[in-house]
This record gives C-alpha cells, sequence and structure tokens, in this order.
C-alpha cells in the first residue's frame, strides 16, 4: 500500500510539543514522533496509551516467587529433608525463614529479566535490526513529528501550513 | 515545565545546546586514544596478565599457596571479594536510588559508575570461584539434578545465598546499565561515517529507533528496573553480611550487620566512583558536565553513609563489652583488638574510615579534587581494613588461646589481589574508549533546568 | 492563609482525651501484674511512641534540608506541626523514668541495687558488669542530654521557618540547613543510646545491634502515616489547594518504602537470631512467640504485606481508597509491634492486649492530635520565602 508520509523536523523539544498541541487541537493525528530523549508530555498529546510492561514485571517476580518458593519446598522438604546445625527441615513453615533470600533474589531475577526481554521484543529492538528514523540527527538534536496521509482527514499540504506557522525548521515529504 | 529553584547550582556549565553535549560526549570516541590511555592501558593489562598468573598457578597447584592456616581459615580472599562487592555497590546506587530520588547530578555519573559496579562484582565473583580450588566443578553450587542421587545444594546455607545474590545482580545490573545504552549507542551509529565502527555501533543499538512508544516503554522500564535495583542493592550486601552473621563467632554475629554492610559498601563505592570519575573529567575533559558541585554531592553521600557506619562501629564496640561475653572482648572492634598484635589494622581502620572523612566536614576540602582524591584512596583502605578485621581479627584470637595465631598474605594472595586490580582497570580503559562514558541523551533532558546559562536567562526574567 | 480546627476537631480529641484517662485509671486498678508494671509500661510505650513521632519529624526535616529536597516544602508545616507533642511525650518518659529511679515502678531491674551487690543473694553478675555504663547518675545525664538536644534541635527549626515567613532571604534556609546536619549527627548517636537506656535495658540481659535501627523505622513510619493523614484531612477541607497529586504521590511512595525498610530490619534481626540459634538472644522472640505468636507474626506479615500489595501500583499511591486506609491499619499495627517491644518485657509475659491498653491509645492520640492540631493554627499553612516554594508547587512526576 501506497502512503504519503511528512516528517516536521523541529530544533527544539518544546516547540515540538507546542505544535503536536496544535495540530492535534485541530484534529490532526500525529503518527509518531522520533526524538534523542523523552518528551515530557507528549504521549497524552498524539494519544499514546500507558505502557503496560510494569504489569508484565509483576507477573513475571510473581512466578519467581512461586517457583522459587516450591522449587525450595520440593528439594529441601518432599525430596531430601536433612538436619543442619540442629535445624531440621521437616516442614516448609519451620525453614521458610531461610527460604525468604533466595525468594526475594529469584524473584527480581525472573521480574528484571522478563521485562528486559518484553520490553525488546515489544519495540523491535533487537541485535542486527534495522533503525527506522527518518533522519539520523533525530537521535542526536532534532525532534520529528511523522503524519501519514492515510491516517488523517487533513491533506499533507494543510498539516504542512500549520506546522510551519509552529516553527518548524525542515520539512521532509517521503512515499511508502 | 519543571521549575528549578534560583539557589541550586548548575549542573551543566557553560552555553551548551544539545548538539555541544553530544559532541563533547562522542567525541574521545571518534578520535584516536591519547598517550595517556595507552600508557594506562599497558599498565593495566601487564598487571592482569600477571594476576591471571597468579591465578591459574593457584588453580594448578591448590589453595596451599594462600596463606590460610588452620585458626584463620578465611582472609585475603573473602575480604577481597567483599571489598570488590562493597565497591560494585555504588553504581547501581546511583542509577536506582538516586533515580527514585530524582536526583538530576546523577545522570553525569551513572553510566560510568554502573560499568564500574559490573566490573567490580566480576572481580568479586573470581574469589569465590577460585576458593573452591577445583573451578571445573563451580557448577556444582546450582540445584542441578546430578548421578550422586537426589542431593540438592543447602538452601539453608548463605553462601548458597550469595551465589543466587550475586548472580542475580551482576545480570540485572548488566541488564540495566545495557538497556541505558541503547539510544545512546543509536546515537552513535547516526553520526558515525567509516562503515565498520557505523556497523558494529549499528548492531550495538539494536536498531533503536526513539519512537514517542519506545521511549515511553524505555522511562517505564527503566522506573521498575530501579524500583527492583533498590532492593537488591540493599539484599546483595545483607546477604553477603550473612555469610558471617548467621555464624556463632564472637563478632561475627551481629543483628546490625546487613544495614551495616550496606552502608559501608556504598561508602567504599562512592570512593572508588570518585578516584575513576576525577580522573576520567581531566582526561576526557568532561569539567562542564562532571561538576565540582557532583563531586561535592558525592562527597555529603560519603559523609552520610560513612557517620552510619561509624554509628554502627560504635554500637559494636559498646555492645560486645555490653554482652558480659568474654570472648567477645576480641573482636575486631575490642580494646584487645586495638592493643593486640593486629593493632595496626584496627587503628587503619578507624583513621581511614571514621577520623579521616571527617575532613569532608570542611566545605573546602569537599569541594576540592586533590583533596578528594586521596581520602576516597583512603576510604578504599580503610574499607579493605574493616573486611579483614571482620574476618582474621576475628579468628585470630581463637577460643584456644594455644591457638592464637598470625595471618601472613604469601606472593600469590598479593598477586591474585594486585591482579583483580589490573583487570578491573583493564576493562574500565575499554569502556572509556569505546562506550559513551555519560548518559548523554538523558543528560540533555535537564539542560533547560539546570544548564548554566538557562537558569542564568531564567533569573534574568524575574 | 491561616487555619483554625474545627469545633468538632477539638472535641473528639478532648473526648479521646477523656477515654485515656478513664483507660489508664482502670488500668491501674485492673493491674494484676507485679508493682503494676503493665501500667507503667503502658505510660512508657505511649509516650515514647508519640514523642518519637514527633523526633522522627525533626529527622524528616532535617534530611529535607540536609538533602536540598524541594518536593514536601508546600505542606512542611505539617511536619513542623507533627514536631510539637516532642517536649509532652519526654514529659511522661521522664515522669516514668523517674518512678522507676524512685523505685515505686520495677521495669528496670539493674535499677535494683541488690543485683549490684556481690553479698546479696540477688546478685547478677551479668548485670553489675555493665555498672560503668547502667548506672543511675549516668542514666539521667543521658536522658537530659537526648531529651534536651532534640527539644532544642526541634525549636529551633521551627523558629527559624517562622521567622522566614516574617523577614525572607536566604539566611534562614542556610542557617537551617546547617544545623540539620548537626542535627543529623547527633540524632544518628541518640537514637541508639536512648533506646538501648529506655527500651532495651528493660531486658537487661538480652541485647541486639539492630534493636535501635529496628524501632527507629517504626517511628519513622508512623510520622509518614500521621502527615499523609493530616495531608489528606486538611485538602478534604479545602485547605492546601497547592498540594497535588504528584506530593501526595510521594508520600505514598514513603509510607511504601518505609514499610518495607521496617520489614527488612525485622527480617534481619529475627533472621540472624533464628539461625545462631544462641539462648541469650533466643529468649526475646521466645517469650513472644509463645505468649503473643498470633500478633506478633500477625502484625510482622501485616506490616510487610499490605504496603507490598497494595501499594506497589501506582495509582494506588494517589487513590485516597487505597492509601488512607493502609496507613491507618499500618499507623495501628505499628503501635502493636511496639507494644510487643514493652510490654512483654515489662511484666515478663504476665499482661496481654486489653480494652484499656487501646483507651489508652486512644487517649494519646487524642492528645497528640490536639497538640498537633493546635500548632498548625499558629502559622500559615503553607509557608512562604522558602527558597525551594517555587520549585515544590510545580511538583511534577
Amino acid at each position: 500500500m501506497s502512503d504519503k508520509i511528512l516528517y516536521a523536523v523541529f530544533g527544539d523539544d518544546e516547540v515540538a510539543l507546542n505544535a503536536a498541541k496544535k495540530v492535534t487541537s485541530e484534529g490532526v493525528h500525529v503518527s509518531d514522533v522520533f526524538s534523542p530523549f523523552p518528551i515530557h508530555g507528549i504521549d497524552p498529546v498524539i494519544g499514546l496509551k500507558r505502557t503496560r510492561i510494569a504489569i508484565a514485571a509483576f507477573i513475571y517476580g510473581t512466578l519467581g516467587t512461586i517457583l522459587a518458593l516450591s522449587g525450595m519446598y520440593y528439594f529441601m522438604i518432599y525430596d531430601w529433608p536433612q538436619d543442619f546445625g540442629g535445624k531440621p527441615n521437616f516442614t516448609f513453615v519451620d525453614n521458610v525463614t531461610s527460604f525468604v533470600p533466595i525468594t526475594f533474589e529469584f524473584s527480581v531475577l525472573l521480574a528484571a529479566h522478563g521485562m528486559a526481554v518484553t520490553f525488546l521484543f515489544r519495540n523491535w529492538t533487537l541485535p542486527f535490526m534495522k533503525a527506522h528514523n527518518p533522519i539520523p540527527e533525530s537521535t542526536d538534536d532534532k525532534f520529528v513529528l511523522e503524519f501519514r496521509a492515510s491516517e488523517n482527514e487533513k491533506s499533507l499540504e494543510e498539516i504542512k501550513a500549520m506546522v510551519e506557522a509552529g516553527g518548524v525548521e525542515r520539512i521532509i515529504e517521503k512515499e511508502a | 515545565m519543571h521549575q528549578e529553584a534560583s539557589i541550586r547550582e548548575p549542573l551543566i556549565l557553560g552555553e551548551k545546546t544539545y548538539k555541544d553535549i553530544t559532541d563533547d560526549v562522542i567525541r574521545p570516541i571518534e578520535g584516536k586514544a591519547s598517550k595517556l590511555w595507552y600508557i594506562f592501558f599497558t599498565v593495566a593489562v601487564i598487571t592482569a596478565l600477571y594476576g591471571i598468573g597468579q591465578i591459574l598457578y593457584l588453580l594448578g597447584t591448590g589453595v596451599g599457596v594462600w596463606g590460610l592456616n588452620k585458626t584463620i581459615n578465611w582472609a585475603w580472599d573473602i575480604t577481597n571479594f567483599v571489598w570488590w562487592v562493597g565497591i560494585g555497590h555504588a553504581g547501581t546506587l546511583i542509577s536506582a536510588v538516586l533515580l527514585l530520588f530524582r536526583q538530576k547530578w546523577r545522570m553525569a555519573i551513572n553510566r560510568s559508575a554502573e560499568a564500574m559496579t559490573i566490573f567490580a562484582v566480576f572481580m568479586a565473583g573470581i574469589f569465590p570461584m577460585i576458593h573452591m580450588g577445583r573451578i571445573w566443578m563451580a557448577y556444582w553450587v546450582l540445584p542441578l539434578p546430578n548421578q550422586f542421587g537426589p542431593l540438592w545444594v543447602n538452601f539453608n546455607s548463605p553462601l548458597l545465598w550469595d551465589v543466587f545474590a550475586i548472580s542475580t545482580y551482576l545480570s540485572v545490573s548488566l541488564v540495566f546499565w545495557y538497556i541505558g545504552l541503547i539510544p545512546d549507542f543509536a546515537t552513535i551509529r547516526d553520526r558515525l561515517k567509516k562503515p565498520l565502527p557505523k556497523h558494529i555501533y549499528s548492531v550495538l543499538s539494536f536498531g533503536w529507533s526513539g519512537s514517542a512508544k519506545q521511549w515511553q516503554r524505555f522511562e517505564e522500564v527503566s522506573l521498575v528496573l530501579a524500583g527492583l535495583a533498590t532492593p537488591l542493592v540493599f539484599s546483595v550486601h545483607s546477604i553477603v553480611s550473612m555469610d558471617f552473621a548467621t555464624s556463632v563467632v564472637p563478632g561475627w554475629h551481629s543483628t546490625v550487620f546487613p544495614p551495616y554492610f550496606v552502608a559501608g559498601a556504598v561508602f567504599s563505592g562512592f570512593a572508588m566512583v570518585q578516584n575513576l570519575v576525577i580522573v576520567m573529567r581531566k582526561v576526557m575533559h568532561l569539567e562542564n558536565y562532571i561538576t565540582i558541585k557532583h563531586v561535592e554531592y558525592m562527597n555529603i553521600v560519603v559523609i552520610v553513609v560513612g557517620g552510619i557506619v561509624t554509628v554502627a562501629y560504635l554500637a559494636e564496640f559498646i555492645m560486645a563489652w555490653y554482652s558480659g561475653n568474654p570472648y567477645e572482648d576480641f573482636i575486631y572492634l575490642s580494646w584487645d583488638a586495638a592493643r593486640g598484635p593486629y593493632g595496626w589494622a584496627f587503628w587503619s581502620l578507624i583513621i581511614f574510615n571514621n577520623l579521616i572523612p571527617q575532613l569532608y566536614w570542611i566545605k573546602k576540602i569537599r569541594r576540592n579534587l586533590y583533596w578528594t582524591f586521596l581520602i576516597s584512596i583512603g576510604i578504599n583502605i580503610g574499607m579493605w581494613f574493616e573486611r579483614f578485621d571482620i574476618i582474621v581479627l576475628c579468628l585470630n584470637r581463637d577460643y584456644l588461646p594455644s591457638s592464637w595465631t598470625m595471618f601472613y598474605p604469601t606472593a600469590t594472595d598479593i598477586g591474585i589481589y594486585v591482579g583483580t586490580l589490573g583487570i578491573f582497570s583493564t576493562f574500565f580503559l575499554l569502556f572509556t574508549r569505546y562506550f559513551p562514558v555519560l548518559a548523554f541523551n538523558e543528560v540533555k533532558t535537564i539542560l533547560k533546568s539546570s544548564g548554566e546559562q538557562y537558569k542564568k536567562q531564567h533569573q534574568d526574567n524575574h | 492563609m491561616e487555619y483554625t480546627p474545627s469545633g468538632k476537631l477539638k472535641m473528639s480529641t478532648y473526648i479521646m482525651i477523656l477515654v485515656g484517662i478513664v483507660a489508664l485509671a482502670l488500668g491501674f486498678v485492673n493491674d494484676h501484674t507485679e508493682h503494676h508494671n503493665a501500667f507503667w509500661a503502658n505510660l512508657l510505650l505511649n509516650g515514647f511512641f508519640f514523642m518519637t513521632i514527633s523526633l522522627a519529624a525533626t529527622f524528616f526535616i532535617a534530611v529535607q534540608y540536609a538533602a536540598e529536597a524541594a518536593w514536601a516544602v508546600v505542606f512542611k508545616r505539617i511536619f513542623e506541626a507533627l514536631m510539637a507533642f516532642l517536649p509532652y511525650g519526654g514529659i511522661i518518659v521522664t515522669i516514668v523514668l523517674a518512678m522507676n529511679s524512685a523505685g515505686v515502678a520495677h521495669m528496670y531491674h539493674w535499677m535494683d541495687p541488690e543485683v549490684m551487690d556481690p553479698n546479696s543473694e540477688h546478685y547478677d553478675a551479668l548485670i553489675a558488669m555493665k555498672k560503668p555504663y547502667l548506672n543511675q547518675v549516668f542514666f539521667w545525664i543521658r536522658t537530659v542530654i537526648y531529651l534536651a538536644g532534640w527539644i532544642y534541635f526541634a525549636r529551633y527549626f521551627r523558629k527559624k521557618s517562622l521567622e522566614e515567613d516574617q523577614i525572607g532571604g536566604e539566611s534562614f534556609f542556610w542557617q537551617n540547613r546547617t544545623m540539620s546536619a548537626i542535627f543529623l549527627v547527633f540524632f544518628g548517636f541518640s537514637e541508639m543510646f536512648a533506646v538501648w537506656d529506655w527500651v532495651m535495658s528493660i531486658d537487661v540481659h538480652w541485647h541486639s545491634n539492630l534493636y535501635h535501627w529496628y524501632l527507629f523505622a517504626t517511628m519513622w513510619l508512623a510520622f509518614i502515616a500521621l502527615s499523609l493523614l493530616i495531608t489528606y484531612y486538611l485538602k478534604g477541607k479545602g485547605h492546601l489547594k497547592e498540594v497535588n497529586d504528584s506530593h501526595l504521590h510521594d508520600l505514598g511512595k514513603w509510607l511504601f518504602a518505609v514499610g518495607l525498610l521496617w520489614a527488612y530490619f525485622f527480617y534481619a534481626q529475627f533472621l540472624l537470631i533464628w539461625y545462631a540459634d544462641m539462648p541469650e538472644e533466643t529468649v526475646y522472640f521466645k517469650l513472644r512467640i509463645k505468649e503473643y505468636g498470633g500478633l506478633f507474626f500477625g502484625t510482622a506479615l501485616f506490616n510487610f504485606f499490605v504496603p507490598f500489595w497494595v501499594l506497589m501500583s501506582r495509582d494506588a499511591k494517589r487513590n485516597p481508597v487505597f492509601v488512607v486506609p493502609v496507613a491507618i491499619l499500618l499507623f495501628i499495627s505499628h503501635f502493636l509491634t511496639y507494644w510487643l517491644v514493652f510490654l512483654p518485657s515489662a511484666t515478663g509475659g504476665h499482661d496481654h492486649l486489653s480494652f484499656t491498653d487501646i483507651g489508652v491509645f486512644i487517649g494519646f492520640l487524642g492528645a497528640f492530635l490536639l497538640v498537633t492540631f493546635n500548632a498548625l493554627a499558629k502559622a500559615p499553612l503553607v509557608v512562604k520565602n522558602h527558597p525551594y516554594l517555587e520549585e515544590s508547587k510545580h511538583l511534577h512526576i
């Protein structure tokens, strides 16, 4: 499917944010933003929902807790109970005090790595991936708003006029 | 827009733009390394090779080449282990705890401090591994099904807790650090012209584009990882302290050990960060980003954690006497230790850890780079002695006076310790050469609130 | 903007105080423990608990200054008001200690001269060897130093803050900052010795090096819970318009963080004593588990799991529906952990939680709130001229 894309390049984060606020208030949809660092407050402007990645981390962590506790129950209580230093481990309750450190560590281990892997896959940032930022400077000091013709009722010409009033530095049009 | 009080000192000096920040940090990577770097690197590599040689000698011959004896059966090995783990606490503290506390000054130093953390924990990991003697059986610490029947590792043992704690800490710190690096690698990728380096940084950057959704997830992940890493920092050194504190050895069995070890770890970690950062900012011309104020902030943290450590020492000293237990009279913090054959180690601990850092109460000294550098070295010596004292001084006065003895390190003890310093320096030098040493994209976010010229403009407007 | 507590609020605190007085009287009459130790221990417990909330307020203000923190400047007056109970709590503690010194109460075994006398049949060598530290003269010198020092610093911080309102300029900020650093050093040592002297020496044979930090976490948490509740209360009454969601979120985070810090201290102390299993140490937990097992483990688990599960999410920390009940419940359950610190030791396990304990707690709470709200009424609810005020008003996270 062929689509026309308009990239509005800004030299300042606040200018870009204000431009985004202005165009969205007039019903224009900003398809994406590329910036060298997160522009605070832009997510609700361009209609991004909050990420649920923290919930994923919580689930991984809970999984770690369950695995660690059940693992230690199996190893220490069920499979081969022993008497260490006068502390026989025949019941779980008598031993759970010393299971706390590993339960904690294992929960953190799974939560952190699970979330990191989820993050990389959801972002589609993995080794040997190709970057798709429109201009290389957008990882340095330029802030780019992306508009797609297919996602907007207004024509790209109209949008172009609007962002030009908003202090844009450069405009790039592309076919995709 | 975030407002910052005018009485706060700027964290970015000079008239900088976003582009300047990128340029200033990446320039050393793009250019050729200086002569000084090569000299440092050569010395570090030679020391590292010497240390590796000593380790191979130890593995080939056996742990007997260390100076351990029947009474003092733990000494330099565990001292060095705890020392390195302790140093490895500053990085995650800076990046995680200070992130939760919204300390902006953390952004200039977190990258290098985290790198230091990872290398230091790696060095720490060497010691318990080679202490096993038969390092090829190191996998036995894992709960793997094995041919001896269902005999599992002992989950009640603090040594096993250590295995889990250190490996979790190392891998989580690594992930935290690398995720922070991804956007910075992308910037380098987009700047470089030569095909091979460009390709390498392109692979390292995982195809990061900096889109809004990526940044949103990035920020959430940083925050949650900080939330996970904060208790992790506390837990790791607490668990290290439990190697001692769960025992019934006088001087080791003390309930204050977990928090007190954490404070001590942060103490030595920050001292090491100071040593590295003070040299780095000079050599790499980063004085505008790592300012005197940054150094002062770190020194204030050093005063605070040093104070906590001092209170804990006093508690240990008085409680040893208060307990009325005669064996407690010979622990590492007691009059008998101060007067005994290890009095020099006792007094080194007190002087380097408790007395000299008090100089930081003087504002001129805590803002002076030379003093800071020297005092930081002193703190690292003092913290090494703390671990040495806890281990050797508590063991050398055994229950039976006939077993009282001294510990003498052998050339292998010393060689391995010095060697780890070499390996550590090698890693750190490589890091400064090829990695962005500042989280420069993060630094850009505070330019408008904490940059010098923006603060001036803001004041003039009022 | 001045604030006056409503008549209803004042009336409630008076009723609470009345309940407390009745409960105290009933408690004294019904106290069947030796030497009315349960009565005295209850008084010390409440005096200490509420006094150390004020102490934690002083500590927290000093931390804010020392750390150059701006977030809490808009509602700093609440922290200042929470310091006001310090002298009153100090008087209660002093009375109980004086009664012990005078031999009316017998909570401190080491105050009995017979245990120090080698010729007496009650001679206890382990207590007698502690005489250089545990003797009445030195004990009282220390007690006076702690109380006088804390009250001095608390009044100083408050005075400079009020002067800053009137006169303005940066000098008051810097004066408070310097004094904060000095106070934190003083606090670090004095809090440790105060806990040893007043609390740990009740179990004179027992000692734990972490005890003073373990108790400190409760002081801190009770203080955070109260400042959070008062902030929500005042906001509900239409005051403190400058306090936004971010400030409340930060208070919620503190409640969460200090709650977990307490759990960390509790676990570190319990684990190490449980693990080493030395009889001279386990005696402390043995008594509590045997006589008060449900309460002991119940409060410990509650103190950890409730903040952990309820306050983990960002939305919960900002939502009064979650934060307010958690703060109230944690305040109560932390009081109960303090009850388990004082009463079992003082009575040897012969006293159990009863309505009189609850009544005395209510009475002290009423007095504490009365003093706090009176202090709040004495100055504008929002500071003026603080150098971080603007930054604090614009807090956004």
